[in-house]
């Protein structure tokens, strides 16, 4: 039987690998209009890999959380480093999730303009940077050292908010999702 | 064409090329219990590991006796003479089957690491440690007979050609004896077992549980070294507490029990306790909360944005070809207009065609060009 640490280091980094691909794919579309080589042509397919490696990351994210909620040390929430990775993880999850519906609904058109383009990118690139700052501050948890230790970013801080303003965002986020969603009703 | 293909196949040249190949972890994994090899967990691959020039040697007491604590030092030789180890990994191991290898599966219970723990696994820094290091366990046995210890290295090499490359050494085997308790001999309680690890700020309590002893007396001793003496209450017959100092800050602490009765006087190992500041108290549902909110935000903001009406208007519409397509047909050729359909010939329809075949194609037909012209 597999442990839910094992487990945990399977499922990372089936997600760190499929966000840092679906990021460089991302930045790959966005410049890609201003590469040589006439690298532009090559967009459509790398959009097909950047939404495709961003779906299977954000598959795989769920079962990265659920393992390490199992198998973190002295309970879920036992220190501000693992909460952080919880805010963080969620929030790429968010990301991605928006970034794919938007794809849906557009279709390659997502790339015909340049606002549309920038935003597309951007999101994704945003989501596999939340996304590494998880796996880094796992890193740093379990073995005290990370990728992204030259950022000296503050893991042991967390800035948790009034729940009555996490209330407020929560019901901003339907807001924005229920007018994005309807509009093309 | 080729061009590009060999510029991109040198920029991926000069990329790999620019990494090294290092597959030992320098920052380590952390105290714990470990098979050897740790399931390829410390170093990536044990495949890809070299020899370590280290010299390994474990020592222990003359008499060992079962039931009771007794020390295993492991003593490295050779630090920072072949390697800039900068960090060692000790394992203890009851065998090299790099499986069911910990002491705990060949009868053995692990007291105390030296680290504040009970893993046979622990990390040390060899800076300012000289040619040799020494670290030291608290293991108990549970039945007499003989036992195989091993004391195995894993450490990386921080400088020189070998930079990066993981090692990995492991000592002969060393046999102990385990011999029964003489009658008589004032020792602890086979039910006792020492607090490894504890709160900073947090005085503790130990309560000791011994057999056929007078008196006891404690000492412990801090990390800076001076040995002090606390004060030893009896409870009842063999049952003794006595108070542990508060650590102040997260650091290990040794205590030490000399126990005297009718049999010889008997000094206890050094047990090890840790203390560290107190997991913080959170609850975890506003946490959750935050992190669905964020989420939910995130994701809202992205699809309004770029919600599908607004992007039309202002697309650019790069990939929609309408337009094109309609110049296309609007400059076609008028023959292949289905407005210019062939009359037909007498007799109706050539036999097997349809209308609309005929439409595109009776020009043809009557040209005797359609199939080759065998029509």
């Amino acid at each position: 039987m597999i442990s839910s640490n094992t487990f945990h280091v399977v499922t990372t980094e089936l997600v760190v690998g499929a966000y840092s691909l679906a990021g460089l794919a991302f930045l790959f579309c966005w410049l890609s209009p201003k590469l040589p080589f006439a690298l532009d042509r090559k967009q459509e397919s790398g959009d097909v890999v950047a939404h495709a490696a961003l779906m299977f990351g954000l598959l795989a994210t769920p079962f990265a959380i659920w393992s390490g909620l199992s198998s973190a040390p002295g309970g879920e929430m036992s220190s501000s480093l693992l909460a952080n990775k919880m805010l963080f993880s969620l929030s790429g999850l968010g990301l991605a999730s928006g970034t794919l519906v938007v794809r849906w609904r557009t279709g390659i058109n997502v790339w015909g303009s340049a606002r549309s383009s920038s935003i597309q990118a951007l999101s994704g690139m945003g989501a596999t940077g939340l996304m590494l700052l998880t796996a880094s501050a796992g890193g740093t948890f379990t073995r005290g050292e990370s990728l992204l230790d030259w950022l000296h970013l503050p893991y042991n801080e967390t800035m948790l908010m009034p729940t009555f303003l996490s209330a407020l965002l929560l019901l901003l986020g339907i807001a924005c999702a229920t007018i994005g969603l309807r509009s093309s009703a | 064409m080729f061009n590009r293909q060999l510029k991109v196949l040198l920029l991926l040249t000069v990329l790999v090329a620019s990494t090294t190949l290092s597959a030992a972890e320098p920052g380590g994994n952390g105290d714990g219990l470990r098979d050897m090899q740790c399931g390829g967990a410390c170093h990536g691959d044990a495949g890809q590991n070299a020899s370590s020039a280290l010299t390994l040697s474990l020592q222990y007491s003359e008499h060992v006796w079962v039931g009771q604590p007794t020390e295993v030092t492991i003593i490295i030789g050779g630090v920072d003479v072949n390697h800039d180890e900068n960090l060692v990994g000790l394992f203890l191991l009851s065998s090299t089957n790099a499986n069911a290898d910990t002491p705990l599966t060949d009868g053995w219970d692990i007291l105390s690491d030296g680290h504040g723990g009970t893993g046979n696994y622990v990390e040390r820094s060899t800076d300012g440690s000289g040619a040799s290091l020494e670290h030291t366990w608290v293991l108990r046995p549970d039945s007499i007979g003989m036992r195989s210890l091993y004391a195995s290295v894993h450490h990386g090499d921080a400088a020189g050609s070998n930079e990066g490359r993981p090692f990995f050494g492991v000592s002969e085997a060393f046999e102990i004896e385990i011999e029964a308790v003489p009658e008589d001999l004032p020792r602890l309680h086979e039910d006792f077992t020492p607090q490894s690890m504890r709160a900073v700020g947090d005085e503790t309590q130990i309560d000791l549980h011994t057999k056929f002893t007078d008196a006891v007396t404690v000492e412990w001793r801090a990390e800076d070294g001076a040995v002090m003496e606390a004060v030893v209450n009896s409870s009842s017959q063999d049952h003794w507490e006595f108070i542990l100092p508060a650590a102040l800050s997260p650091s290990v602490m040794q205590w030490r029990a000399v126990l005297s009765g009718e049999g010889p006087e008997q000094t206890t190992p050094w047990f090890s306790i840790g203390a560290q500041t107190p997991a913080i108290e959170v609850e975890n549902g506003p946490i959750y909360l935050q992190g669905l909110a964020m989420g939910l935000l995130l994701f809202g903001a992205v699809v309004a944005l770029q919600r599908p009406r607004a992007h039309e208007e202002e697309s650019l519409k790069k990939y929609d070809q309408t337009a094109e397509f309609s110049v296309t047909l609007a400059e076609a050729p008028a023959t292949e207009s289905p407005t210019q359909v062939a009359p037909l010939p007498e007799g109706g329809l050539p036999q097997g065609w349809t209308a609309e075949q005929w439409e595109w194609y009776g020009h043809e037909y009557l040209a005797g060009t359609y199939g080759d012209g065998d029509s």
